[in-house]
């Protein structure tokens, strides 16, 4: 009796085993047409356009959010730029151009920009797209019940801080403040709180895109899902299933649909680096982006390989209040070997800063101070001078990192710099969280350098410089400096680009020049690293934002 | 054997408050704050604005009150970093695939592992013997993450075995993420069978048999096999729990959409909605568990029956 119940769970097990492998046999033909065999199967011969416009790529991670007003991260905001018609965007050299916007125009005084909408921006349910739209979403976002990361995106218009921050009571009479005006259905107008050149290049920026009201009202929280979603850009989300593909499809009704040319966009979520260039390598995926380090050097003699600019610093900053003494963040910015560090530690062939505003950055060539403190290789013997001039050093430093890959490696190389100096250097690694906590602003008083890095959200300088003002919550370093804080406010004030140019420069000065104050140390400009079948290299691109524009990218034959 | 059960249900009780009593100090001890997701600052407004929409400007025993009302009520609440998403809907949508991958990998380690661990033991000493405990032990020592990042790269990308690299789709999709996931237990579950076997086949009750003129086939299906699974038993609720809850490293490397890799971000972005709802749904799954165990050792020794009733 009882040896037949043991056999009949044996034999049940079987059954359920057998059962498994049938039901995921069934969906397997499907499966497997729509995924490997578009682009592998078309090379043919010659060049042209290929049959299928299918691109099959990598986003890297599960987006966050696909609410304009909510996300604020990367992948985020490159399915968010294509499925939604920003009003403007950005040209090669980082001009705002006409998009959903046919013209803007901004006052005499700076502080009123003019937007006037295309007659047929349309909702992908068929509704027009209006001004009145944008205003609705863009008072969402500043809106406090929406509680948006990014709603500081809009401090720079009229009332929108004070909207952010009011209390329950005052909060509709003050939303009616904020300087958004929908003039008529096609006119949209902003009011500054000061002259901003740089607001007609941020409306390119994904918080500024609308939503459509009647759909998030709807839905509430649920609108981004797939199902639900009314969307106005080039591509349609097509489906997405979280934490495993988002698949976009050509949006045939789009304004300007017959210049796009791909017609499919199959997107993974591959998290982890390596198993993303097996997957490349494997055929499965066209396009993946940063690349692991450690692949780097080898992926670097394929085809596949390309290298784009960024718009980011990766630097070292000093507690000033700890590191009390220039002449010693001076050294030790010196005694750092830049350019080796990017050969052999970081290897996507990084550009060894001169200054903290990026190369690529408008204005740069007037605004780079070409710092004496950041050569491209290390100078120890001007380093050890001038520490041989700082009276009392700090000898024990505490260096804290965040413990994501690569950085460990980095800092060992200028532990071992600092060495040289007569400095003792001890590691510490936390966890991302825990290190945010602990470099503050103010950082902790045990800590002397911290790493960290920038990477620009709108491309003006401003967003770099006015980081080391006095009281910018991104400033870890204590470094408080009246002129420095003087000029950034005026440079603000300052409409006409080559005069704020000049100011950026004054700033840069203070931080890293012949007599700069080097609170910071930054270490090399970032380029975005990824793998791209030959067949769409030459219309994948990214920008410096590490944005990719889907309505450019054209499927060759190859 | 019913009231059994429903006690150790009832038992379950107070073992889900501890744990969100745990959960709830423990994520308040570690610093970290939910809304600062990258390296730039937040305005303190914003900060504000955030605290008062999740609750967090409460003090803490309204709080944990929240919590526990909402694990009674099955409703974990709002995730804090995925700004669309309740923890009910991503239990929802990815719970189901990190259960098939653990209960897939348990079954490949229980069918093939009891097997090998058989057959090691009734040809002790043979070659097949010597070279299945060599691959058992190799498979019990090699960390899974390793395993997964070999499989890709010989089964999926060098040998063109029609195994994609990553992803939770088709049958041959979960093929190498079920073999790396299981080959740890099913190689400790030879062992184990191994031995037991082994050591049973030495009893006197199967010198007995054996002389009482029973079949061997018999013998061993009855006797032997029988009172060596116990063990296994023993050792398979944990296993279970294990690899239902603990397959985030596979899932990370297959892009496989499981929980696992929720239940990793959520601690590291301080996503406390998330982690509460998770670290109770996985208290749930080791408890139930643990609960099956006992009822198969009912089923398989009766004298633990008797016991418990």
């Amino acid at each position: 009796m009882r040896i037949k119940t043991l056999w009949l769970l044996l034999a049940m097990l079987v059954a359920s085993l057998a059962l498994i492998a049938a039901g995921c046999g069934g969906d397997d033909d499907g499966g497997d047409a729509a995924g490997t065999g578009a682009t592998t199967e078309e090379q043919d011969d010659g060049g042209g356009e290929a049959a299928d416009q299918t691109l099959t790529i990598n986003w890297g991670t599960e987006p966050p959010s696909l609410d304009p007003g909510l996300a604020s991260d990367t992948t985020s905001a490159n399915i968010l730029l294509n499925i939604m018609d920003p009003l403007v965007k950005l040209d090669e050299d980082l001009n705002p151009v006409p998009s959903l916007a046919e013209s803007f125009e901004t006052s005499e005084d700076g502080l009123t920009v003019t937007l006037m909408l295309r007659e047929d921006g349309t909702w992908s349910n068929g509704d027009p797209v209006t001004a009145e739209d944008f205003e609705w979403s863009w008072k969402r976002t500043i809106s406090p019940e929406l509680a948006a990361d990014y709603a500081y995106q809009f401090y720079g218009i009229e009332g929108a801080q004070e909207y952010n921050g009011c209390e329950e009571k005052n909060c509709d009479a003050l939303a009616d403040k904020v300087g958004v005006n929908a003039v008529d259905d096609r006119t949209l107008e902003v009011t500054l709180t000061s002259p901003q050149p740089w607001f007609t290049q941020q409306l390119a920026h994904h918080s500024f895109l609308a939503v459509h009201r009647p759909t998030v009202e709807q839905f509430g929280d649920k609108w981004t899902e797939a199902a639900n979603i009314v969307t106005n850009g080039p591509f349609l989300l097509d489906s997405w299933e979280h934490n495993a593909n988002i698949n976009l499809v050509k949006n045939e009704d789009w304004r300007d649909a017959e210049n796009v040319t791909l017609t499919r966009i199959d997107g993974r979520m591959i998290t982890d680096g390596t198993t993303a260039v097996q997957a490349f390598e494997a055929g499965e995926i066209d396009v993946t982006s940063g690349l692991p380090v450690e692949e780097i050097p080898r992926l670097k003699e394929t085809e596949d390989y390309q290298q784009y600019p960024g718009l980011g610093t990766y630097y070292y900053g000093f507690n000033v209040d700890n590191i009390t003494d220039v002449n010693q963040r001076r050294a030790m910015s010196l005694a750092i070997d830049r350019q080796s560090i990017i050969d052999n530690v970081a290897q996507a062939d990084q550009l060894p800063t001169t200054g903290f505003t990026p190369q690529g950055m408008p204005g740069f060539d007037v605004l780079n101070p070409d710092s004496p403190w950041q050569p491209p290789t290390a100078d120890i013997e001007q380093a050890k001078e001038l520490m041989a001039q700082v009276d009392s050093p700090k000898t024990d430093i505490n260096l804290l990192l965040n413990d994501s890959p690569g950085h460990r490696e980095i800092a060992v190389a200028i532990q071992a710099a600092w060495k040289e100096l007569g400095l003792n250097v001890s590691i510490k690694q936390q966890e991302w969280a825990q290190f945010l906590e602990f470099i503050g602003p103010p950082p902790d008083k045990s800590i002397d350098a911290f790493r960290l890095g920038w990477i620009g959200d709108y491309v003006d300088a401003m967003n770099f410089l006015e980081l080391w003002t006095s009281d910018s919550g991104n400033n870890s370093t204590n470094f408080k400096n009246k002129e420095y804080d003087g000029v950034i406010e005026e440079a603000r004030q300052t409409p006409d680009n080559d005069a704020r140019y000049e100011l950026y420069a004054q700033a840069e000065e203070i931080l890293g020049g012949e007599d700069g104050e080097m609170p910071i140390m930054p270490i090399y400009w970032y380029t975005y690293t990824q793998l791209e079948r030959p067949t769409v290299q030459d219309t994948y691109n990214l920008n410096l934002l590490d944005q990719v524009d889907l309505t450019q990218v054209v499927v060759q034959e190859s | 054997m019913t009231t059994f059960i429903v006690r150790r249900i009832f038992w379950t009780i107070p073992v889900i408050l501890l744990v969100i009593f745990m959960t709830f100090v423990l994520m308040r001890q570690i610093k970290g704050n939910p809304f600062r997701t990258s390296d730039r600052a937040i305005p303190a407004a914003i900060q504000q604005n955030l605290e008062r929409k999740f609750g967090l400007d409460k003090p803490w025993y309204v709080q944990y009150y929240r919590y526990v009302k909402g694990v009674a009520t099955f409703d974990f609440g709002p995730s804090l970093v995925l700004r669309n998403r309740d923890v009910n809907d991503i239990v929802r949508e990815h719970f189901p695939r990190s259960l098939e991958l653990g209960g897939l990998a348990f079954l490949f380690a229980i069918v093939f592992g009891v097997l090998l661990g058989a057959l090691s033991a009734l040809k002790a000493n043979s070659i097949f013997d010597y070279s299945a405990m060599f691959f058992s032990n190799v498979g019990f020592a090699i960390p899974s993450f390793l395993l997964a990042t070999l499989f890709i790269y010989f089964f999926a990308l060098q040998w063109d075995l029609g195994f994609p690299t990553s992803g939770w789709t088709t049958w041959q999709s979960k093929v190498l993420p079920v073999v790396a996931l299981g080959i740890g237990p099913m190689a400790a579950f030879a062992r184990l069978v191994r031995g037991t076997m082994l050591e049973t086949m030495q009893q006197d009750y199967i010198r007995t048999a054996k002389a009482k003129g029973l079949r061997w086939r018999r013998v061993v299906g009855l006797h032997v096999l029988r009172n060596s699974l116990i063990p296994v038993v023993t050792a398979a609720g944990p296993t279970l729990g294990f690899l239902i809850t603990g397959s985030f490293v596979i899932e990370q490397i297959f892009a496989i959409p499981g929980i696992g890799r929720y239940y990793v971000t959520a601690v590291t972005a301080r996503d406390y909605s998330v982690v509460m709802g998770l670290t109770v749904l996985l208290a749930v799954i080791v408890i139930v568990a643990n609960l099956l165990v006992d009822v198969l050792y009912g089923i398989l020794d009766p004298r633990t029956r008797d016991a418990r009733t």
